[in-house]
């Protein structure tokens, strides 16, 4: 068992019940997250990749159940097997900010807009340092500001949320996020709100905190730049499967996956010029609730056989940690 | 802030002003002679038409419609609200009396109407689609539908005539030494135009609670493991709050206005109650009264539902 990992997601698998319909969000569900290392969640819009991230803390919405597999957290002598934990219960509630951290998409939201930034913060270090004084907790959210980059933060930390831009929101929730030296740092989209630069600023940012607290990232996200700056593994999502996963040269030098291939296809490369070419994915996600009964991806694939009609694929580690859910990704790899 | 408060109460002058116009033409605009309700039918009968002409002009009733409003105006303005005509008592005193009653009955109701109604709607929101929350939505349409006439009659019926816990109607009487003995009067009326108040402040604090429930933040204050009663007492319903103060203040009103369907089922001797007589009676400046203070008080509501409003939330800033 490697040493470094922090969290293992293993089979995991979340459905949501509306109308007596069932959606499985997530299916089998694998990856880990390391210490000091950032783990990039990508795939589009409704793959699971935040539902994946809200299980692991427990905050799944009421009509939602996690079928079967594990979540692992090894932060502690003993791992917790965080799937069985009492989701209202003191012990998640010790983990939830105190040991694993989460920042949200949206940071004009994602705050609290009647309190002022200092007290969101000194209520999470309050709530986990038991002995700490509420001054003590102020002094320590001025500090946490001003280490993540927010100029006069002696001033800023009474001022409310509507009195921070996009990009200090999100620095204020960073903060608010590091307070309590999570052992993992669960970050959902955190830059998707922000401007080009912003982005690059809070990235930087988090790049930083990797190396200076030594905790895991899993960062969410859509944006294929992000992963190639940020990430040391990778795991692409599609309907609900982790179609692929390895490290980040393994993923985006050699892609397996049909669909990873297709996406990487699909991006402008700056410098390229215009001439460049730009191949969509065909076809569109399918329907939640009236999937394809093989393989998800099948419908939209080059290289679908008879056999993806039939049954999603297994797992198939090609070397070392580089896995894939693909009958042909022997073909894909030829290709290249 | 100050001076926010100081420039809203100089608008409220010329508002008044206009209000008063209003009320004064609505008046002008009845029917009837006040004359005919001062002095019996038979003694109308046996009048000349000189002897009620002397009358018209001994009140003032001659005079042009323009001239009249300005003496009421002025009277108000030096404190003289003028007299009853069914009693020639002064105004001010009908009111002095009435007041306290209307206040005490009222403020109970508001009390019961806001702890119950906030209480229940939190609950209502937290749990919702469980059986608590369907049984208080039935509750509530029971509440809001049924009228406050029917709920205080089936109250009299049994808690004071079967049950003989409480008494049937009156504000107090000439034995009683302390208000304690009195209190035991209040209880009803204050029930029932609390009930009808409390559905609503339900219903409301349900559906802004349901909102606050699905914001982001409240998905924060979960992640940052705070326990279950900060994340919806702090982080939810005090961003809920703003909505149901403004439905509270602006029940505000009936403070001084009383309600007069209450007040006349308990006989509770006060503005509501006192209002229904006058208007019986065509007793004109006493109805001009307390409708110029129910209005003045709705202005100050909303002063006040202004300024807690921006208390509340500082995202709002007073212009």
């Amino acid at each position: 068992m490697n040493q470094d990992i922090i969290l293992e997601v293993k089979d995991l698998s979340v459905s949501f019940y509306t109308d007596n319909r069932k959606n499985n969000a997530i299916r089998n569900v694998s990856f880990v997250a390391q210490r000091g290392k950032t783990l990039c969640i990508v795939g589009e819009s409704g793959c699971g990749k935040s539902v994946s991230a809200s299980a692991i803390l427990r905050l799944l919405p009421e009509l939602s159940r996690i079928e079967n597999g594990e979540i692992k957290y090894y932060g502690r002598e003993e791992p917790i097997n965080i799937e069985k934990v009492d989701p209202d219960g003191d012990l998640i509630r010790e983990i939830r900010g105190g040991e694993i951290a989460m920042i949200f998409q949206d940071p004009m939201t994602a705050l609290n807009p009647v309190y002022t930034v200092g007290y969101q913060i000194s209520e999470m270090l309050l709530e986990h340092n038991k002995d700490m004084k509420k001054d003590e907790a102020m002094k320590k959210s001025v500090e946490l500001l001003s280490a993540m980059g927010i100029p006069q933060a002696d001033q800023r930390v009474n001022e409310y949320p509507h009195q921070f831009s996009g990009g200090m929101r999100q620095r204020a929730m960073i903060a608010m996020a590091m307070s309590c030296n999570p052992k993992i740092l669960l970050a959902d989209e955190p830059t998707t709100a922000l401007d080009v630069t912003v982005q690059a600023q809070i990235f930087e940012l988090m790049d930083n905190l990797k190396k200076d607290y030594d905790a895991a990232i899993v960062l969410i996200t859509h944006d294929m730049g992000v992963v190639t700056e940020l990430a040391d593994n990778v795991s692409v999502m599609y309907m609900g499967y982790v179609v692929e996963d390895g490290t980040v040269d393994e993923v985006l030098r050699t892609p397996a996956h049909p669909y990873t291939k297709a996406l990487l296809a699909s991006i402008p490369i700056l410098g390229r010029g215009r001439n460049q070419k730009i191949e969509p994915i065909r076809g569109s996600t399918p329907d939640p609730f009236n999937r394809p009964p093989g393989c998800q991806f099948e419908p939209r694939c080059d290289y679908a056989t008879e056999k993806c009609r039939e049954a999603m694929p297994e797992r198939e580690f090609i070397s070392g940690e580089h896995n894939v859910r693909c009958y042909c990704y022997k073909e894909v790899l030829k290709d290249e | 802030m100050l001076s926010y408060i100081i420039r809203r109460l100089l608008t409220m002058i010329p508002m008044l002003l206009v209000i008063c116009f209003l009320i004064f033409v609505g008046m002008e605009l009845m029917p009837t002679d006040p004359i005919s309700y001062m002095v019996g039918p038979e003694q109308i009968a046996n009048m000349t038409p000189e002897k009620l002409e002397e009358m018209r002009e001994a009140l003032g009733l001659n005079r042009p419609f323009i001239v009249r409003f300005f003496e009421w105006l002025g009277g108000i303005a030096r404190g003289d609200f003028g007299y009853s005509l069914t009693n020639g008592q002064p105004i001010k005193d009908i009111i002095a009396a009435k007041l306290p009653a209307t206040i005490e009955l009222s403020l109970y109701a508001l009390l019961i109407s806001t702890v119950f109604g906030v209480f229940l709607g939190i609950l209502s929101a937290v749990k919702r689609g469980s059986t608590t929350d369907s049984a208080l939505t039935v509750l509530g349409m029971v509440g809001i539908s049924i009228p406050e006439f029917f709920f205080g009659l089936v109250m009299i019926l049994v808690f004071a005539i079967n049950l003989k816990w409480l008494p049937i109607g009156g504000r107090t009487l000439p034995e009683y030494t302390s208000y304690w003995q009195q209190f035991r009067h209040v209880i009803m009326p204050a029930t029932i135009l609390g009930i009808s108040m409390t559905a609503g402040v339900m219903r409301y604090s349900r559906s802004s609670m349901l909102d606050a429930l699905n914001r982001d933040f409240l998905k924060t204050a979960r992640a940052k493991g705070l326990p279950k009663w900060r994340i919806y007492i702090l982080h939810g319903f005090r961003v809920a709050l703003t909505p149901v103060v403004v439905l509270i203040g602006f029940r505000l009103p009936t403070l001084v206005g009383g309600s007069v369907v209450v007040e006349q089922i308990f006989q509770w001797p006060g503005i509501g109650d006192a209002f229904v007589t006058a208007v019986r009676g065509n007793n004109y400046p006493l109805v001009m009264m307390i409708a110029l203070l129910t209005v003045t008080m709705m202005l100050a509501a909303s002063l006040i539902v202004d300024v807690l409003t921006a208390l509340i939330d500082p995202r709002v800033r007073l212009e």
